[in-house]
């Protein structure tokens, strides 16, 4: 393998490496010395034959390469940068309607409000606020690119919960151990181990005005697919609720996957779907990919085209091409090749 | 609480069966009163707040907001005590959920220009809850 091949599988490879944080964030490997070590090793190889070949010691072809070659490095060091100073991977929850400061961009993040139909549908957008600059909404499926961040969304097991007393009238839901206390939605911050392999969001909340506290696991379909029981609709999502007084005595026990029941004389009607988290990961800056791509292409194009124009002076100008110098090389290397 | 923040609104029925919102009192200084008729501390500022409405009437508008519970709740309640001033009733708990509460009551003052001024967490004395207006009176007076 000659120093050619070798600087432009290392430029593949160095912009491969960096693509991977654009298509698949969120890695702790992009943070690790080791990911640094490889891109900064490319650097110094790309650098190694930039050097030799501004020299002409790779022809013409190898001096029209210099210009891809400092786009697989610019693109190597925006890597290197996002990878060592972007933020670390980080997941930003938030209860609808909140703000949640975001030190990493300095930046907030603002959780829509949510109702049942928001939650059941799990399509609620993220708003992520800069001051003095414009604002980012970041939706479901899309990802955005901010600086060396980019930004995606995280769906988490939500409920939403309305509750009503024997007459039917609505009643407060509470929060107290919470993020947010007077939040009607359940983002199951926590989980519980039921058997040995299996864990699942877990959540409380209260209905004060009746004086009851519950208790409710959240079961997505193949989590219910593991009872050895029917326990309804495998497609879908449930939650078992649990109830207790004031005192702690238990009342009662249910599992359902959107019907009202009744617990203790209080009406649950939990509403099940997703609230989505604001998900940070380090990315490479765009406009310096952008401007990478761009010196690549135009390197190898015009790199491609010294080449044909070497090919076809050999073999109308044989005679005339001087052996000792670099095209005359150049030139030789490709007769043999032919 | 994002004092200096846009005081965010939502319409909801008051009490009295009317629709209303935080933001048709601007250009007031509003005391906004999230509060329920389980709570026993939002029982016991009821009168406290009562009296207050009435003394500042015309410079403050007092408006309560009951949160999470039917609106004959929170209307039977309101007429037991003789609480004169708008009561909107949430039951969704939207006001709660984006004013941050962390318990109940929870007063945010809201400037005439629209914009969050304060909020206090927990049962005013009369004294207090004219302290707590008093920056936004003066300051936007």
């Amino acid at each position: 393998m000659n120093a050619r091949t070798t600087a432009l599988l290392v430029g593949a490879v160095a912009v491969a490496l960096v693509v991977a944080q654009d298509v698949q964030p969120g890695y702790a490997l992009y943070h690790s010395w080791q990911y640094a070590l490889a891109l900064a090793l490319a650097f110094a190889l790309l650098a190694s034959y930039a050097l030799a070949a501004r020299g002409g010691r790779d022809g013409v072809v190898g001096k029209r390469l210099l210009l891809a070659l400092a786009g697989a490095a610019v693109i190597d060091v925006a890597g290197l940068a996002s990878g060592l100073l972007g933020p670390d991977t980080a997941t930003i929850g938030g209860a609808p309607g909140t703000v949640v400061p975001v030190p990493a961009l300095a930046a907030a993040a603002f959780f829509p409000p949510a109702d049942p139909a928001t939650i059941a549908h799990g399509d609620a957008a993220i708003v992520v606020r800069r001051r003095g600059k414009p604002e980012l909404t970041v939706s479901g499926g899309g990802r955005r690119l901010l600086g060396e961040s980019v930004l995606s969304l995280d769906p988490r097991p939500a409920v939403y919960l309305q509750a009503y007393d024997a007459h039917g009238a609505h009643l407060t839901i509470t929060q107290p151990t919470g993020t947010a206390f007077l939040s009607p939605v359940l983002l199951f911050g926590a989980a519980q181990r039921i058997t040995d392999t299996l864990s699942v969001p877990v959540d409380t909340f209260s209905t004060p005005g009746e004086h009851r506290l519950f208790r409710a696991l959240y079961f997505t379909p193949k989590q219910l697919a593991q009872f050895p029981h029917h326990v309804g609709d495998l497609t879908r999502p449930a939650v078992i609720l649990t109830a207790s007084d004031d005192a702690g005595t238990s009342l009662g026990i249910a599992i359902t996957q959107g019907d009202p029941v009744t617990l203790g004389g209080v009406t649950v009607r939990p509403t099940l779907g997703t609230f989505a988290a604001l998900s940070i990961a380090s990315a490479p800056d765009t406009w310096a990919l952008a401007l990478g791509f761009v010196l690549i292409v135009l390197g190898v194009v015009w790199a491609a085209l010294a080449r044909r124009t070497d090919v076809e002076a050999s073999g109308e100008e044989r005679e005339e091409v001087d052996p000792e110098s670099a095209e005359g090389r150049d030139a030789g290397r490709h007769r043999q090749h032919a | 609480m994002l004092a200096g923040a846009p005081a965010q609104s939502f319409t909801l029925t008051r009490t009295d069966g009317r629709s209303d919102a935080l933001a048709n009192y601007r250009g007031h200084v509003v005391l906004m009163n999230l509060w329920a008729t389980w709570c026993p501390p939002c029982r016991e500022e009821m009168p406290t707040l009562q009296q207050f409405a009435r003394e500042e009437a015309g410079k403050v508008v007092v408006l309560g907001v009951d949160q999470g519970e039917a609106t004959s709740v929170a209307a039977a309640f309101a007429r037991d005590r003789g609480v004169t001033f708008p009561i909107l009733v949430d039951e969704q708990q939207q006001y709660g959920r984006t004013y941050a509460a962390l318990g109940l009551p929870t007063s945010i003052v809201v400037g005439r220009d629209g914009k969050i001024v304060r909020g206090v967490d927990g049962a005013m004395t009369l004294a207090q809850m004219r302290a707590a207006v008093a920056g936004a009176l003066a300051s936007t007076r």
